[in-house]
């Protein structure tokens, strides 16, 4: 196994220095082959996701009807966005629902990370319990949820609570689900990390009189960091393109307090028909990611 | 003690969900038990069998494309370096950050034209290109997490890099390619939306727009047992695919194949 | 060379995609012209699934031509007509809500049958207000194909039980609510039974259960044209208070406020509701010993009329097969499919001339609900679903304040109604 924090940076540049130095193979042939085995990742990339994508940007510069031939209008489709009544209300939602999702998702996982890894008799029984629902997709476990909390078939019914009455509730009851979904997930790449410490770094710790909480604070948590960052990128992400748990589970409700910004894309989409300007939103929503991504990566490293 | 109460505890408020769907989509309109909600999907539209054989197909096509095509990447990106690389791997993370609703449409425009409109083929491509992400990037660590030693020791007795690839490299990364066959199988067996907007032909649909389809099929009232039952059949065969390949795929996330 | 060639393909592809959606040629593959049985593709909402498959069999039993049907799941058949519309891939027919067709007309996704509806003997029968939406700049593109009409449903044994006649069901939105809040003093102790229910987080129901009694009442939810917005005024304000009240008496069912929809009708076949407003459609799937009794929705002071509900059906624009597919959907309102399929299983016909025919008359309630097809509406809207059916539309919310909310704030939501309406 590798050290700790090997970070990809310092293997690429390592091994560009070998390539060189390498006289018996000449960098071209070896470049040719590098590029032969990258090509499927090379097609599939450029024909279903970058010429898609393109498609997007263009739809967004056009009103774009069902049928017939779209007509160019820009900026009109970006300029309108602010126009439409339940954006802002989706963008505020959608950054609260984030920070939430994020703050709770890494305590838990880190929590549920921390209680299985030592090795004892019994702890594989305990990961793959909190990884099983992850094994369930999340249109099922919506759908699960749906059903688990519906008061008249449901076992908490006896509660009487309106688990998705009250926009409060309705926020709790699919942050439950998501918690329930992927913190198994989550669990296990923290895991991967933490198994990663050597542990003669807390044996060294310890021999110092280091408390507990001291170790979690000063060894864990920063070797912990390359780990951790990598699952903040994918929780917020994963936060900001939220969509089905809403849609499914909240229908956005009730009176518009879990709409998420993919919603708004989705329903003018599909319900407006308006195709130009859900791609407005969804080119805005994509730079706003790709800039956000880039800068979590280079605060984070 | 202390140790084992706390855990399973927690192991219970996990499982729970889980046991309750199984339970009550073996409860009847009546309250009584009865497999009556299962025979009444099996008989649903084209039949169960069906739809669980289209998923089949969808997922062991998708699994194989991504295998096959992360693990070539992955081993590029790895142990390569060759012009636009950097800037490929970034493409192919940045995937993730498109919202699925959008890019449907010209996806579909797309499949349409090159003739795998309303194809089982097409959807699973569709699925390979949204697991690339994932995979490539577990595949890439995956590789790096192997001894260069071992590659070169093949390569100066003359071995070319893809009979290193197959030879040497891969039996060393297979924890790494089991969990991207995984996921990609739990992402392409479960996924709703794509297949909605795909496919054109109720025969091929896979089983969660089916199940959907049956727990809709009176306006406004709800099976919750059928619907709890569509819920298992969907999630079982992913639970034991779960259990029979745990050592693998946690040996996969351990053998470095996440780190940052 | 090799490095350029994933290029130079997504370039090709996507110019290719490009031409695919700018051009307005369709691209199908099979040819008109080849002889031989046809399969013409169809699509339609599982809500609707049981008519469409029974319609669809009894049609390939006796023709050459066959028919495919495809269900598609209820809340996700607008966006799949969107997607297929965008790729230019619509089935040769597809059913709809009638209350999305305008929005459809106008998007150009129905070929023009107006010429093919004028040569049907009864084309005058068809039911009227399917035909009406159907009606985009005075030409013609759909005919009716399911009928789903909203009316009053009353449970007789909880009637009698609570002391009301059984025989006598509301026949003006006051007696309604004064019947509910019997049923629900006498009967509502144990937490079981309940007056009334409604769908009180669903757009949709609203407008399916609280407009017949604004039009009951001699008045308007919209404008003729559907470009301005009513629901501030009397009588839709009357209906509101009415059931206002019954919520804050609470007669209504507890799960009243945050039904979405998808189990609004639910409750009434198991007995725990003494009256409310339901889809026709539903009589014929109620429990066989449940004693039901059904009534026209009345205003505030009398008056009857209904929501013309269900499905259109037409032609896509892209259609291959416009010849075999007239041939379905011709067949598919005549006196035979809509007599021995329709009828016999107690489905409301979709022609005014059939209301009385051999099967309706075992059921008088059948033959009530038949002759409501010529008193009902169906409101002309051409932004009618994302004003009113969206869960994120702006009716939604209107109906929300004045029934459990700030009945104050109508006024000023209102004014997004009519922003919806006209956009």
């Amino acid at each position: 196994m590798a050290g700790p924090v090997s970070g990809t940076v310092h293997v690429t540049a390592a091994r560009a220095g070998r390539g060189r130095r390498a006289p018996a193979r000449p960098g071209t042939l070896r470049a040719l082959a590098g590029m032969a085995y990258a090509a499927p990742t090379a097609v599939i990339v450029l024909t279903l996701f970058l010429a898609p994508l393109v498609l997007v940007v263009v739809m967004s510069l056009h009103r774009w009807p069902l049928l017939g031939a779209p007509t160019f209008n820009a900026p009109a489709n970006y300029a309108k966005i602010a126009d439409d009544p339940l954006f802002p209300g989706a963008v505020v939602f959608t950054l609260k629902y984030t920070a939430i999702i994020t703050v709770l998702l890494s305590a838990l996982a880190l929590g549920l990370a921390l209680l299985v890894q030592e090795r004892r008799p019994g702890v594989g029984f305990f990961r793959t319990a909190f990884f099983l629902p992850g094994a369930v997709g999340f249109a099922a476990a919506a759908l699960l949820f749906y059903g688990m909390l519906n008061n008249d078939v449901g076992p908490f019914g006896f509660l009487g609570v309106k688990w998705t009455g009250t926009p409060n509730m309705a926020l709790t009851s699919t942050i439950v689900l998501v918690l329930w979904r992927f913190a198994g997930f989550n669990m296990l790449i923290l895991l991967t990390g933490l198994q990663s410490i050597p542990v003669e770094v807390y044996e060294a710790a310890r021999s110092d009189g280091a408390s507990r909480w001291q170790v979690f604070t000063r060894i864990t948590l920063p070797l912990l960091r390359p780990t951790l960052a990598l699952m903040l990128i994918l929780s917020i992400t994963g936060s900001l393109l939220a969509f089905d748990q809403f849609f499914i589970f909240t229908n956005g409700g009730p009176d518009n307090s879990t709409v998420s910004m993919v919603m708004v894309i989705y329903r003018n989409a599909f319900f407006k028909f308006d195709l130009g300007g859900a791609a407005a939103i969804s080119v805005v929503l994509l730079a706003v990611l790709v800039a956000l991504n880039t800068l979590q990566l280079k605060v984070l490293r | 003690m202390r140790y084992y109460s706390s855990r399973s505890a927690l192991a219970v408020l996990f499982l729970f969900p889980l046991l309750w769907s199984g339970w009550s989509s073996l409860r009847g309109q009546d309250g009584g038990y009865t497999l009556g909600n299962y025979a009444q999907m099996a008989r649903f539209g084209e039949g169960l069998p069906r739809y669980f054989g289209n998923s089949l197909l969808v997922s062991v096509i998708t699994v194989a494309g991504t295998v096959v095509v992360s693990a070539l990447g992955g081993y590029a990106f790895a142990r390569f370096r060759f012009p636009g690389k950097n800037l490929l791997f970034l493409a192919t993370l940045a995937i993730l950050m498109v919202p699925y609703a959008t890019i449907l449409i010209p996806l579909y425009v797309l499949l349409g034209y090159v003739g795998l409109q309303n194809s089982l083929v097409g959807l699973a491509l569709v699925f390979v290109m949204f697991q690339l992400p994932f995979a490539t990037y577990m595949m890439r660590n995956s590789f790096e997490a192997v001894p260069k030693e071992l590659e070169e020791a093949a390569m100066v007795d003359g071995c070319g890099s893809l009979r290193a690839l197959i030879g040497i490299l891969l039996p060393a990364v297979r924890p790494g390619l089991i969990t991207v066959g995984l996921f990609a199988f739990l992402a392409s067996w479960n996924d709703f939306f794509a297949p909605l907007i795909l496919l054109n032909d109720g025969s091929s649909f896979p089983l969660p727009v089916a199940v959907v389809s049956m727990t809709q099929k009176t306006f406004g009232a709800i099976d919750y047992g059928m619907l709890q039952a569509g819920v298992m059949v969907m999630a079982v065969p992913c639970l034991l695919l779960f259990l029979v390949l745990q050592r693998y795929y946690v040996r996969g996330f351990m053998s470095g194949a996440l780190r940052g | 060379m090799f490095r350029r060639l994933p290029a130079i393909t997504a370039a090709a592809l996507l110019a290719a995609a490009l031409a695919a959606c700018g051009g307005g040629e369709p691209a199908g593959s099979a040819s008109a012209g080849s002889s031989g049985p046809v399969t013409v593709t169809m699509w339609t909402r599982a809500a609707t699934q049981a008519q469409s498959q029974r319609l669809v069999d009894a049609y390939n039993k006796t023709h050459k031509n066959q028919v495919k049907l495809t269900v598609i799941p209820t809340d996700n058949y607008q966006p799949r007509i969107a997607a297929a519309a965008g790729a230019k891939q619509l089935p040769d027919i597809f059913a709809a809500d009638v209350i999305f067709v305008p929005n459809y007309t106008s998007q150009g996704l129905f070929l023009d049958i107006t010429d093919r509806i004028a040569k049907l003997p009864f084309k005058d029968a068809l039911a009227p207000s399917h035909m009406r939406l159907g009606t985009y700049e005075n030409r013609q593109y759909t005919l009716p194909h399911t009928l789903d009409l909203s009316v009053w449903f009353w449970n007789k044994d909880l009637y009698k039980k609570a002391g009301l006649d059984p025989e006598k069901g509301p026949t003006t939105l006051k007696e309604f609510a004064e019947q509910a809040t019997t049923v629900q003093e006498k009967l509502g102790k144990d937490g079981k039974v309940h007056g009334t229910f409604f769908g009180g987080n669903c757009g949709g129901c609203y407008v399916f259960t609280f407009w017949p009694s604004v039009w009951a009442a001699g008045g308007d939810v919209m404008n003729e044209d559907g470009t301005q917005s009513l629901v501030d005024k009397p009588p839709m304000t009357d209906v509101f208070a009415i059931y206002r009240s019954l919520y804050e008496k609470g007669v209504t069912g507890p799960t009243t406020k945050e039904e979405q929809g998808p189990t609004w009708t639910g409750f009434f076949p198991k007995g725990e509701i003494g009256v409310m407003p339901m889809p026709s459609t539903t009589l014929g799937s109620m429990p066989a010993d449940m004693k039901i009794g059904v009534a026209p929705i009345a205003g505030p002071d009398g008056g009857e009329s209904t929501f013309v509900g269900g499905d259109s059906v037409g032609i896509s624009a892209t259609s291959q097969h416009p010849d075999e597919a007239w041939d379905f959907l011709s067949w598919s309102v005549s006196d035979e499919a809509q007599v021995e399929v329709m009828a016999k299983n107690k489905d409301v016909v979709a022609r005014t001339d059939l209301a009385d025919n051999k099967y309706s008359s075992a059921d008088p309630r059948v033959v009530l609900i038949n002759s409501l097809v010529a008193k009902g509406r169906t409101p002309y809207a051409l932004k009618f679903g994302q004003t009113f059916n969206d869960p994120q539309g702006p009716w939604l919310r209107l109906a929300r304040e004045a029934v459990f909310g700030d009945a104050s704030k109508v006024a000023s939501l209102n004014e997004s109604v009519n922003q919806s309406l006209q956009q």
